[in-house]
């Protein structure tokens, strides 16, 4: 009788160490990450693209570029990035 | 920016201007075009209104630092000022589809 509670004890042991083990913890801890899917753009294909005036610099002068500039004349590819120097 | 830079002589050559678009400064963006050698403009969306704008404002977690900037995207706009083409995050490092609905608009013309 002694003998089997030692095992069950040992087993139990054994259970609590393997759930406990920084494996199976880091697996609990990114499965939530994984889930939230990225939200769809709100600019639709099909919709007017909004006008905006920015500022580019050329070494020399500050310039102004409207995407109203183009309206006839050119189809444009907006670029949106993260930040410069950071790769892509 | 270096992949539709390798793509802009078939991008102007099917009528399209390309433009970037970051929230850095025009004067950082000067230099990230120089040292990258990109000769289209690179816009300094210095506040943000136009990421805004355009739906793409995304807080970065960096080490712990909450930091405001764009998410990465690309708009196909045609001559009528209107949304032909959409891409983001991951899809819209690659140009391909772009330069390639860019060329197909051409013909159609």
């Amino acid at each position: 009788m002694r003998k089997v509670l030692l095992t069950v004890l040992a087993a139990g042991l054994m259970l609590t160490g393997w759930l406990q083990s920084p494996d199976s913890r880091q697996i609990r801890a990114q499965a939530p990450a994984k889930t939230p899917p990225p939200p769809p753009l709100k600019l639709k294909v099909g919709s007017v693209a909004p006008d905006f005036t920015l500022l580019a610099f050329d070494g020399k002068n500050l310039k102004k570029v409207s995407l109203g500039d183009y309206r006839g004349k050119k189809n444009v590819v907006l670029a949106f990035y993260v930040f410069a120097f950071t790769g892509g | 920016m270096k992949a539709f830079q390798q793509n802009l002589a078939r991008l102007e050559a099917a009528d399209t201007q390309v433009l970037g678009v970051s929230m850095d400064s025009p004067f950082s963006n000067f230099h990230f075009a120089s040292q990258n050698g990109i000769t289209f403009p690179l816009l300094g969306d210095w506040s943000g209104t136009v990421t805004r704008a355009y739906g793409l404002a995304k807080e970065y977690d960096i080490q712990g630092v909450k930091v405001q900037s764009a998410r990465r995207a690309t708009f196909l706009i045609d001559k009528q000022g209107k949304v032909v083409e959409t891409q983001v995050d991951d899809e819209a490092v690659d140009p391909t589809k772009t330069v390639e609905a860019c060329e197909r608009k051409k013909l159609k013309e």
